[in-house]
């Protein structure tokens, strides 16, 4: 009777214990993988271009409002003289001369010409101004772009580089790579010689390891025609103590 | 792939049946030896308790016989007696029915009653260490069991790594921490076993060898009480 009772209280005690311990287990072990957010960096720079971009094509409106108003002013002046003009037709209808009529003619139409001419200038000098700033704003963007292509290329060549161990901090080899629109590596020319044979191989080595940019066919081709056709890259081991 | 549950019930049910298989014979073993060591304790600490009692009685020079009676009323009325009650009153009503017989020698009577005591000892004896073979084997063996389970599971994530083209961390790293859940689990169930087996025994030990001692004295009484006639 007694061992039945001790046995009893034995197992509830051992099923409370190992359910609170699985009750514990399942709700504690909650896995933190999903915080964990890696954010590109060029993001940050791209929304830092905005701003000025927007102040500038302010800037440049405010010219084109005068243009318009100067034209609407211009308009309504010219209504008027044409009131003008015809109140005095009927008022001399007679005494009118051909000749007069002519004069007035030609005037008008020289001043309506002058106008058009200077609409179209202060048109082209805006639209101008506009291109250039876009262009500015675009090579901008291309610059950052670009640098984040650089970026890549560096730190996937620094990766496949294994440096000989003959290499020195002095050492340094530039290389020039040929890459095509796929990001893939045509070809590889020594620059500059660092005079240490196995070094410069080790560098071109790093070069056909890395084989590949796959992620350079992302770019535009027009930005990739400009500054990635052939890249220029410097080799120099930094962190030796030699 | 990249989507996948981490949380722990997940992983027990993502893992291979052999690993599965270990988990709940952990799970089970580890239940059973809470069991057993909740029992024992509660069992242990009475023996201890009513061994305490029954001395301070017994030496405050009570008629014997009187004790006698008072706890065969008792086991009677109780049903089943455990500890030094049962080797004392073998022992005494051992003695007292050799010792009514009146040509009775005084050697066979303390002959009869050392050996009606031992018996009694011998079976306190295993009462008391009954279930400590199961404690020691669950905190010896529980770990093995947990290591092959994890030795299993990983050997399964290898082989699953040799597969992939791309290798990465995150292929064989759940596999690894699922097959680590057994290794965990071999270990919860071993260690209360190992601390409670190790406590037990060493009480086991000392109440047998107090009951020992109990029964020495107690038939060094009887000789003297024979020889004294």
């Amino acid at each position: 009777m007694r061992d039945s009772l001790s046995y009893g209280i034995g197992i509830l005690f051992s099923l409370t214990v190992h359910g609170l311990v699985l009750w514990a287990l399942v709700i504690g072990w909650q896995p933190m993988t999903q915080q964990v957010v890696i954010q590109p960096q060029y993001i940050e720079a791209k929304l830092v271009q905005l701003a000025p971009k927007k102040k500038v094509v302010k800037n440049l409106k405010k010219p084109s409002s005068n243009a318009a108003q100067k034209k609407r002013e211009k308009q309504k002046r010219l209504e008027n003289e044409k009131r003008k003009e015809q109140a005095r037709k009927e008022r001399r209808r007679k005494a009118e001369d051909d000749r007069k009529e002519q004069e007035r003619l030609t005037a008008e139409k020289k001043r309506l010409e002058e106008a058009e001419r200077q609409r179209q200038l202060i048109e082209t000098e805006f639209a101008d101004a506009i291109a250039a700033e876009q262009s500015l704003i675009n090579a901008q963007e291309d610059e950052i772009a670009a640098n984040s292509y650089r970026q890549l290329i560096q730190r996937r060549l620094s990766e496949n580089w294994n440096r000989p161990p003959s290499a020195r901090r002095e050492m340094e080899t530039t290389i020039r790579l040929q890459l095509v629109p796929t990001g893939r590596i045509v070809g590889v020319t020594v620059l500059k010689s660092s005079g240490d044979a196995a070094f410069d191989r080790s560098v071109e080595q790093a070069a056909f390891k890395a084989g590949q940019f796959i992620e350079l066919q992302s770019m535009s081709p027009v930005l990739f025609e400009k500054k990635f056709r052939q890249v220029d890259v410097a080799f120099s081991p930094q962190d030796l103590r030699l | 792939m990249n989507e996948e549950n981490l949380s722990i019930l997940a992983l027990i049910m993502n893992a291979s049946v052999l690993v599965q298989a270990v988990m709940v014979i952990l799970l089970v073993a580890s239940v059973m030896s809470w069991v057993m060591i909740v029992q024992r304790g509660l069992f242990l600490s009475n023996a201890q308790t009513s061994f305490r009692l029954f001395e301070d009685t017994f030496w405050s020079g009570i008629d014997l016989a009187d004790y006698y009676h008072e706890l065969t009323e008792r086991a009677k009325e109780v049903g089943v007696t455990d500890g030094i009650d049962n080797v004392f009153r073998a022992g005494f009503r051992e003695f007292s029915r050799l010792s009514q017989s009146d040509k009775a020698d005084p050697d066979a009577v303390m002959e009869g009653t050392d050996r009606a005591m031992r018996v009694a000892l011998s079976r306190e004896d295993e009462k008391l260490s009954i279930n400590l073979p199961f404690l020691a084997s669950v905190a010896s063996v529980s770990p093995y069991i947990g290591l092959f389970g994890t030795v299993w599971g990983i050997m399964n994530s290898f082989r699953g790594l040799a597969m992939v083209q791309q290798a990465t961390l995150a292929t064989v790293a759940p596999g690894i921490s699922e097959a680590l859940i057994a290794t965990a689990m071999g270990l919860f169930a071993a260690i209360p076993a190992v601390i409670a087996y190790n406590r037990y025994a060493a009480k086991v030990e000392a109440l047998n060898s107090s009951y020992e001692t109990f029964s020495d004295e107690f038939s060094s009484i009887l000789h003297r009480q024979v020889h004294s006639r």
